[in-house]
């Protein structure tokens, strides 16, 4: 019976750039596939639901020891988590994360850009981070350190025209991703620096 | 658009991930409102609209909305469909979090409701109250985008 099944072990939480992940370790039944269950709750369903739990679909019977709760996290409370093995009609006790989970502690990534010289145009392109991210993006003229420029970017849908530059001149860039709903930000970019073409008017 | 936006309800401001919430409701609100059999009444819009709330009530307005959510509205409308229940789940920890958020500003910035304001909340109450349980917590969750877009 269920005695003969224990729960899952080691379970814990993977949250970087606000996905999240939630682990365990396999419960091993030698010749058998064993499969897994996870449920959640939130703060709301602690206190107004009478602590009733939510099953997350596509984490149940599952053969995975990771479930994807992205979707299911949405909101900056704290979450408690479960899951349990199922052997045929047999199933474990829940086995619970220790402690809760709010999305606040998920860690944070530097952005990944590109800086791009296009003439006398400073380019720069970063890669998408999710809905829930937006940048702060700084440049400057090299040498000029005192006057650095900045732009806010909500959308990173293509390349964006930073500044024109002054041929000849070198700029940097660097980025950083902020994520309002948690109210924290990443560690800056490495700074990468272009240089504009140089003045035409010079080879005439 | 970006995740999480600024609201400003009278002197109080709440950073909101509207985004998100309203992809949680978009994702169920067929399935909510085909289980609305009354529509003939509405709770949050008889007989007067939200608009009609002074902008100086909003702060308090706003954060009698949230608790009759969380309070009423949202613990009446589990169904036997997984993905509703962890759409509905999604929206009211998100509303539990604002309703946080705006109550401790509401405290320090001493948010009253005006006369006019109570009154429209009172009859949405009388609106919910007039209904059995389950149908007013259903019809309430169906009119969720009124109450968005007027926070909006």
């Amino acid at each position: 019976g269920d005695a003969l099944l224990p729960a899952p072990q080691n379970i814990s939480i993977l949250s970087t750039n606000m996905k999240h992940f939630l682990t365990w370790s396999p419960v091993i039944v030698q010749g058998a596939t064993v499969r897994y269950s996870v449920e959640f709750q939130g703060e709301y369903e602690r206190e107004y639901a009478n602590g009733s739990w939510i099953p997350v679909s596509e984490c149940s019977s599952t053969t995975a020891t990771v479930c994807n709760l992205t979707e299911d996290i949405s909101a900056t409370v704290a979450y408690k988590l479960r899951v349990r093995a199922e052997l045929g009609a047999a199933s474990s006790p829940w086995g619970t994360m220790k402690g809760f989970f709010t999305r606040a502690t998920t860690s944070l990534t530097p952005p990944v850009l590109r800086v791009l010289a296009d003439g006398y145009h400073l380019l720069v392109e970063l890669a998408a981070m999710g809905p829930t991210f937006h940048f702060l993006v700084l440049y400057w003229r090299k040498g000029q350190e005192s006057k650095v420029q900045q732009k806010v970017m909500r959308e990173v849908s293509s390349v964006v025209h930073l500044d024109t530059m002054e041929a000849g001149a070198e700029y940097c860039v660097k980025a950083q991703a902020h994520v309002e709903a948690i109210n924290r930000s990443s560690s800056f970019s490495p700074t990468q620096c272009v240089r504009a073409q140089g003045d035409k008017s010079m080879w005439l | 658009t970006a995740g999480d936006k600024i609201f400003h309800f009278g002197a109080c401001r709440v950073s909101m991930s509207m985004t998100e919430i309203r992809a949680s409701f978009t994702a169920i609100k067929a399935n909510i409102q085909s289980r609305d059999s009354i529509r003939t009444l509405s709770i949050l819009s008889h007989p007067h609209s939200l608009h009609k709330v002074k902008s100086s009530d909003r702060c308090c307005i706003t954060h009698h909305l949230f608790t009759f959510y969380v309070d009423k509205v949202f613990k009446h409308c589990r169904t036997e469909d997984s993905f509703v229940n962890r759409k509905i789940s999604s929206i009211a920890n998100s509303f539990l979090s604002a309703r946080r958020k705006l109550g401790q500003c509401r405290e320090q910035n001493n948010c009253v409701c005006g006369e006019e304001s109570m009154e429209k909340f009172k009859q949405i109450l009388a609106n919910y109250e007039g209904l059995n349980v389950t149908s007013a917590a259903m019809k309430s969750l169906g009119e969720l985008d009124i109450f968005l877009d007027w926070m909006e």
